[in-house]
């Protein structure tokens, strides 16, 4: 047994190239192997264009961050053996799937103090999002026309309040001020007697940015309008309580607790009790919310994944907040000109947004091709115009352009936090010599007195 | 019928750490290898201190699941690794794997080809 072990091993290691010949693949196997890696380990990676030694640093935790191996071992058997489909009433099949469902929905029940009947599994924030908000004004829309959200919600949000524009309801995008924060007197006297909502997200995924979830949860139980919040970026992160922010509804994310891409969960208050129109219809699975099969494997990890959170929520914030010190102090030792985007009191300290300023955005960016960062949010990082989010602020456009979104996670170690330092900043110098913004700025011109002449 | 479970030894609690440690170093992803080995050491320490007489037989038997938990994991992830390595750092040799994970690497295999 000891022998066919390290036989298998060396074969594996040493032939890569004649394992499909002593073992042929299936037809399956062949096709899904068929795409040529653009992989050459000894040369390095090559991708679109852009050559780099090997794998880059992760630090973009809130793009999506990786699946943690004890969510991956409670997920397995799911898709190995026990494999059923938790609506099947008939055999045991059904029967272990539902249970493993069931026990998921009271894990991520427990990390945000809920009842597991209150718990509805989706495909994600996105769909827990477009649920909130189409589904509550559409099933209130005779008495409620109003809708209160904020100017730094997450596209999904802003783009189903567009949508109900377009059917006549209206809405209230609520300015920040500079610190990313809204100001609860705007939010005050925003509420009208047909507000049927108010979207408020808890931690903002572009600047980190924590909303006071409590106060305005307050507001709103004294108006008596319904409170969503997509916590996507919150959960496992700082503690959520949705009895203590008095939220109705709450959109929750599986891949940004460590979990798996493809899974979220909403929690919808049973007491007083908030109505929807599903958005989903079909056989009426997750009590008529969300039809459709839920997929057991994807729940089994978003479970797990929240219970792993709950413990180790604290040993994190702890670290995140450690490694982050040591990134911001690491830069600003070697650079002015940096700045923070958002406040620095009420933040998540796991998402750090700094803008470099005298920097070109997309130069920036292109040079730190080792470390996979992100500016502005991934959603909207196709487009060139920049975030909204940083314009909702008040930035100004060159340094809005500049933005770069560090994301510390669990697993980030210290060495990839020195590494991103010594990118970011030989990066940054590097661009700063060759300009000459900067080299007037460093002569003592104001570079916002200059009347630049048109040709 | 509640049996009294004998606290662990320092012996048994010393050889829980090893193999935690030996573990950690079979995974071929970097961030996970060092947390692992991070997340021991502090773990370790933070049940150094704990005085419950009843909650330390329940944190070794919590260590040994996680154990099994990340031996499986580390041939998950040696299985499914990509050819190409980490762009500053090396990723773990298979020799090392074997030499380490050796007499473990017999209960993993049986662990998930034996299903049935």
């Amino acid at each position: 047994m000891a022998s066919k072990i390290i036989a298998s091993t060396v074969r594996r290691s040493l032939s890569p190239k004649l394992l499909p010949l002593i073992r042929p693949l299936s037809t399956a196997a062949a096709a899904a192997a068929a795409p040529a890696e653009p992989y050459d380990s000894s040369a390095g990676i090559s991708m679109k264009g852009v050559k780099i030694s090997g794998r880059p640093l992760y630090l973009d935790m809130q793009a999506t961050s990786p699946v943690d191996p004890r969510v991956l071992d409670a997920m397995l058997p799911y898709f190995v053996s026990q494999y059923g489909n938790p609506h099947s009433r008939t055999h045991l099949y059904g029967w272990e799937s539902d249970e493993a469902v069931e026990a998921a929905r009271a894990q991520v029940a427990s990390l945000i103090n809920a009842s597991p009947k209150e718990i509805v599994f989706t495909s994600g924030a996105t769909e827990c999002n477009n649920i909130s908000v189409k589904g509550v004004m559409h099933f209130y829309k005779e008495k409620k026309k109003h809708v209160i959200t904020t100017q730094t919600e997450h596209k999904c949000v802003l783009d189903s309040c567009r949508h109900l524009q377009q059917e006549g309801f209206d809405v209230t995008y609520l300015p920040v001020k500079s610190d990313g924060l809204i100001d609860l007197n705007d939010l005050r006297n925003s509420i009208r007697s047909d507000t049927g909502l108010v979207s408020v997200m808890a931690v903002n995924n572009e600047i980190g940015v924590i909303q006071p979830m409590e106060e305005i949860g307050e507001i709103c139980k004294e108006f008596g309008v319904p409170f969503h919040t997509d916590a996507a970026q919150a959960l496992g992160k700082i503690p959520v309580d949705v009895n203590k922010w008095n939220v109705s509804l709450m959109s929750l994310s599986g891949h940004k607790v460590y979990g798996p891409k493809g899974v979220g969960a909403l929690y919808m208050r049973r007491r007083p009790r908030i109505r929807v129109e599903p958005q989903m219809n079909g056989g009426g699975q997750e009590r008529g919310i969300r039809s459709g099969t839920v997929p057991t494997p994807l729940v089994v990890g978003m479970g797990a994944a929240c219970e792993i959170a709950m413990k180790e929520m604290e040993y994190d914030g702890k670290r995140a907040v450690k490694l982050k010190d040591r990134l911001l102090n690491g830069i600003r030792d070697r650079l002015d000109g940096v700045v923070v985007n958002g406040s620095t009191e009420r933040r998540y300290a796991g998402n750090l947004n700094l803008s470099f300023a005298y920097v070109e955005g997309e130069s920036l960016l292109m040079g730190l091709k080792e470390v996979a960062v992100s500016s502005g949010s991934a959603c909207t990082s196709a487009s060139l115009e920049p975030s909204y989010v940083l314009r909702a602020l008040g930035v100004d456009e060159d340094m809005a352009h500049t933005s770069i979104r560090f994301g510390i996670g669990r697993f980030t170690t210290e060495e990839e936090i020195d590494k991103a330092i010594e990118l970011t900043v030989n990066q940054v110098e590097k661009l700063r010599e060759m300009s000459p913004l900067y080299e007037m700025v460093k002569e003592g011109i104001d570079i916002k007195s200059i009347q630049w002449s048109q040709h | 019928m509640a049996t009294a479970v004998p606290p662990p030894s320092r012996k048994q609690i010393l050889s829980l750490f090893r193999s935690f440690f030996r573990s950690s170093r079979l995974f071929t992803d970097y961030n996970i290898r060092e947390y692992r080995k991070c997340r021991t050491i502090d773990e370790f320490r933070h049940n150094k201190t704990l005085t419950n007489p009843s909650s330390v037989p329940a944190a070794f038997a919590d260590g040994n699941y996680q154990l099994q938990v990340a031996k499986r994991q580390a041939l998950v992830y040696h299985i499914s690794r990509r050819k190409s390595k980490a762009s500053w750092r090396l990723s773990i040799d298979w020799c090392l794997f074997m030499l380490l994970g050796f007499y473990d690497g017999l209960y993993i295999e049986s662990e998930y080809c034996g299903l049935g």
